[in-house]
């Protein structure tokens, strides 16, 4: 399969890289394995669009179908609280990846382990170098990139993606997983 | 004390006469009149630490977070080290990314190692190895770090040099520890970091003193020169030398020239990175220009009529730079000739006359002495034509060469901060030049764009030929490094900083590699020294926090006191003066608390891991040296924090806060194991963003040993942040809540119903100790 190539110049991996995620149902086998996910939201999300609205209401709106627990990084969770969305916990996300590399944690909701992973809103290099430690050390998680750009250590990464096309393929996946009705 | 020493210097002038060709072998130094006892480590070798390291390191697990999944530092290689695999040597990914880090760390100590050698043996020969060294009045407890670590107090230059021998044999065994088939073990690479960090801040301490000691700097001066900087503060009118690096001494040559011919009134000299402190405490009438990012734009302006390179952080390109302007280049230093041709030999008048004429671009000398005239008459000659030369495009150039843009985003993918350059760009088609100033302001000077651009546009050219009038204004007074923390002031703050009452000292230090521009820095300083934290600052962070003005038009240096004390903002210096923030730290052991210093390391760094509520800050960190820096602080058991950009380090040191059994200590007076809270509960991390270094900072700066009333001020400010930059009130307070009286009064309700809510349970405060042996009762 054709792999992307990383979004930030220089930003290369190794031998093993994401597979690019160009349509939700791509997605089918791992989600239906996952059997806890948790959305890690970093602290561009309130910056980045979706829809009318910006990658908040994407992760809130995500979560509510989902049941998927959220951690908020960098102050993202300023912005959860302010739209009356409750269940967001806070954690800088050194720290979620250093926790999650312990298969054992339970996670900042008391809900895991976690299987799964689903990342975005984090500058691009702090998410590149966060899921390489996940990719690394922490191999019982599956970590899917939400964000636009392509992220070779996740197992599914957007490839770069036109701003038409990322929002048909948000707007896609949270079809997929069973809403936007 | 007894130490074999070697002493070697071409020409030395003794109270016997000169000596040329001098080399003395000297078998023992005894320091008779010290009486303090010599502790259990002096000149501690790789693995007499490594119980200290341990302790840290399962407290403070790394991290890791690959830069890449191969190895390719040998013809074994390249070897796929992902998975489980491993190297053909045997190693795995995470000892490979420990023995990275180590490689980190000793590049960074030997940078600074070099630096003070180098001063050492110019010194010794300008001045002698007699010269005493001097940290200044107040400091009686001179060279703590010195102390700490060798048992020795280096008094002249030749105990310097003695103690630079013993650094020097350090780092040649850290760096052979990472050759293929040498150690095996991550938590050995990282016990090896520590040592490294050590004699990283070590040699710095030398640096700094042996220089303050002998060139004019302030000694641990709280009213140390205020200085002028800034882009716009260059006299145009006159003829400018620009200075870029680290080591003053080719610097220092200049201003004396200059002084000496008295051509004060026709050329200034400006520094860039951290010759700029150095050049200003040495003679205050030089000028900051700015930190290590603004050479790009300071070169490309064509002001500079010479740049004078020594030595770390300068351009690799400074010279094709320079040629595009025009610029002669001097290069100072070995660790970096810059490919110029070699005239140390060469006259005086035949050097300045080559370069004036055009002949070559610059030249490479190595003797100081000379620097200091050629620089300063080739800048007089060459000024007159270069300031009738006009260096950037005019907007409407820029206008019309936008219009070939291929909207590639190459420009945007190669930007470290993801600046849309490309968006500016297109504005610029129409003559909209905001874009391009907006990119300019959280630009990092680095050019990448540039590099990357099909079209090779000068796109950071363009940022700052459209911002010439932002430059122009850029005008700041800021406070010269004043070098070590006097004792009388360890005195007067020792004891409200041990019991927390002075919440913390907050040290903002290292690199301008900064996700959003320089002004974060100063709002993060700004916000604990309101908070009566004391803040210190050190290198280009020292610049950027002075390079904001409030309403009366003042800088945090002209607002705020240079004493060490609550609310204060504290210039220390250059990168080697930040080993003046640890000696205070250290000193505080010794003079708040009477505990010995000499020799004495893993006693004094647990002392200020559970009760010195230090943090460094280093915003922008991005060179090895600014790794070792970290290093040398994590072995003292201070927390670090770096901004976004520093995870690319690819290894945090993270504590566990969930897991009791992490943050048990003895309790000196009994022996007993007591649960103290996650506090600090990380060594090294890497924050996202403002909001999150600042609640962090604050949280860092809990110590086990806080009294009530301290532990009360601590988490009042804790949560405070965390409602303001998190929007909501923390959920682990009631974690820090030893005993009620911990709670801070206005908070007690809320607090009270966490504490019912998990099960609180009062707790007793120990005299918190790592170490069994410093149990009263030895542990028994
Ligand atoms: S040092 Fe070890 S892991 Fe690296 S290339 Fe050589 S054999 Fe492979
Ligand atoms: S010079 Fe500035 S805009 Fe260009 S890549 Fe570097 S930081 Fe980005
Ligand atoms: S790299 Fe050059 S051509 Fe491409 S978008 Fe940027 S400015 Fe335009």
């Amino acid at each position: 399969m054709m792999r992307a190539t990383p979004w930030q110049t220089g930003e290369i991996c190794g031998p093993v890289s994401a597979k690019s995620l160009n349509k939700p149902e791509q997605l089918k086998r791992v989600w239906s394995k996952a059997k806890k996910p948790l959305m890690i939201v970093g602290s561009k999300a309130s910056t980045i669009k979706f829809g009318k609205g910006d990658m908040i209401d994407f992760s809130i709106e995500f979560s509510k179908i989902t049941k998927t627990p959220i951690v908020a990084t960098g102050g993202a969770v300023k912005h959860f609280i302010e739209r009356g969305f409750e269940g967001a916990k806070s954690m800088g996300v050194m720290e979620i990846v250093g926790y999650l590399q312990d298969p054992k944690w339970k996670g900042p909701h008391g809900q895991g382990p976690h299987d799964m992973i689903l990342t975005h809103s984090l500058p691009y290099y702090m998410e590149w170098t966060m899921l390489s430690g996940i990719m690394n050390f922490a191999r019982h998680i599956v970590p899917i990139s939400l964000s636009r750009y392509y992220q070779p250590h996740a197992t599914w990464s957007m490839p770069n993606l036109k701003e038409k096309n990322y929002q048909e393929l948000l707007k896609g996946i949270l079809v997929f997983v069973g809403g936007g009705k | 004390m007894k130490k074999k020493a070697y002493i070697k210097a071409d020409e030395a002038e003794t109270s016997f006469g000169l000596f040329k060709g001098l080399e003395v072998r000297i078998g023992q130094i005894v320091d008779d009149e010290w009486d303090e006892p010599m502790g259990p480590t002096p000149m501690p070798g790789p693995t007499t630490l490594r119980s200290w390291d341990y302790k840290l390191l399962t407290k403070y697990q790394p991290s890791y977070m690959p830069y890449c999944q191969v190895c390719c530092l040998c013809t074994f290689g390249k070897c796929d080290l992902s998975g489980d695999k491993r190297g053909a040597c045997g190693l795995d990914m995470k000892g490979q990314q420990a023995r990275i880090v180590l490689i980190a760390a000793n590049m960074g100590c030997s940078a600074h190692l070099a630096h003070a050698r180098h001063l050492v043996e110019h010194l010794i020969e300008e001045y002698g190895p007699r010269t005493k060294l001097i940290q200044g009045p107040g400091t009686e407890i001179h060279a703590p770090v010195s102390r700490l670590v060798t048992g020795m107090r280096p008094r002249t230059l030749e105990d310097a040099s003695i103690i630079l021998d013993y650094c020097e044999s350090q780092l040649t065994h850290t760096m052979s520890a990472t050759h293929t088939g040498q150690e095996g073990s991550w938590m050995d690479f990282e016990s090896k970091v520590f040592h490294t960090g050590m004699i990283d801040q070590l040699s710095m301490e030398i640096a700094d003193l042996v220089q303050v000691s002998t060139l004019g700097m302030p000694q641990a001066d709280p009213d140390a020169p205020l200085v002028e900087s800034g882009f716009g503060m260059m006299d145009t009118n006159k003829a400018i030398i620009l200075t870029i690096g680290h080591n003053v001494v080719p610097a220092s040559f200049i201003t004396d020239y200059i002084t000496e011919n008295k051509l004060n009134d026709q050329v200034e000299v400006g520094g860039i990175c951290c010759t700029a402190w150095d050049i200003t405490r040495h003679d205050p009438k030089a000028k900051v220009i700015g930190p290590i990012s603004w050479q790009l734009r300071f070169i490309r302006s064509g002001k500079a009529d010479v740049i004078v390179v020594d030595a770390q952080c300068i351009r690799t390109d400074v010279v094709t730079e320079a040629k595009k302007v025009g610029s002669p280049v001097i290069s100072t230093s070995d660790k970096a000739v810059m490919g110029l041709p070699d005239r140390t030999d060469d006259s005086i008048d035949s050097i300045v006359e080559e370069i004036v004429s055009g002949k070559i671009p610059g030249a490479y000398i190595s003797d100081p002495h000379k620097v200091g005239e050629v620089a300063t008459r080739v800048a007089l000659a060459v000024k007159p034509v270069r300031r009738k030369k006009r260096y950037f495009p005019s907007a409407k150039k820029i206008q019309q060469l936008a219009q070939d843009c291929q909207k590639c985003m190459e420009c945007v993918r190669a930007c470290p901060n993801s600046l849309n350059v490309q968006e500016a760009v297109l504005a610029a088609q129409s003559g909209n030049m905001q874009p391009l100033r907006d990119v300019f302001k959280n630009c990092i000077g680095c050019a990448r764009c540039e590099a990357a651009c099909p079209n090779d546009f000068e796109l950071h050219t363009w940022m700052v030929a459209v911002s010439q009038k932002i430059c122009e204004n850029e005008k700041f007074i800021v406070r010269t490094g004043r070098g070590a923390i006097q004792d009388t002031e360890i005195r007067r703050v020792g004891q409200p900083i041990v019991f927390g009452e002075i919440p913390g000292i907050i040290a903002h230090v290292g690199c301008a590699n900064y996700p959003g521009g320089g002004q974060d820095v100063h709002d993060m300083a700004e916000e604990f020294a309101k908070r009566r934290f004391i803040v210190v600052t050190s290198g280009c962070a020292a610049m950027s926090a002075g390079f904001i003005k409030d309403e009366n038009g003042q800088t945090i240096y002209e607002r705020r006191s240079g004493e060490f004390d609550a609310g204060c903002v504290v210039n220390v210096g250059s990168c080697v003066a930040n080993s003046h923030i640890a000696g205070a730290a250290i000193k505080i052991a010794a003079i708040f608390a009477k505990r010995n210093l000499r020799g004495n390391y893993a006693e004094i760094a647990d002392y200020i891991h559970n009760r010195v509520g230090a943090v460094g800050i280093s915003w922008g960190a991005m060179s090895q040296k600014a790794a070792s820096i970290a290093a040398g602080f994590w072995r003292l058991g201070v927390p670090v924090i770096v901004g976004p950009h520093g995870s690319k380090y690819r290894r945090m040191l993270l504590g566990r806060a969930d897991r009791d059994q992490d943050w048990m200590v003895y309790d000196a007076r009994t022996g007993e194991r007591v649960y103290t809270a996650p506090g600090p509960e990380h060594l090294f991390y890497a924050a996202e963003t403002v909001a999150e270094a600042n609640v962090l900072t604050a949280k860092l700066c809990i110590r086990p040993n806080d009294t009530s009333k301290g532990r009360a001020i601590k988490l009042s400010h804790y949560v405070d942040l965390h409602e303001k930059y998190m929007g909501y009130f923390p959920e682990d307070v009631w974690k820090y809540v030893r005993r009620e009286s911990d709670i801070p009064i206005t908070l007690k309700d809320k607090i009270l119903a966490q504490m019912k809510e998990n099960k609180w349970k009062e707790r007793p405060i120990p005299d918190p100790t790592l170490l069994k042996e410093q149990v009263f009762t030895g542990g028994e």
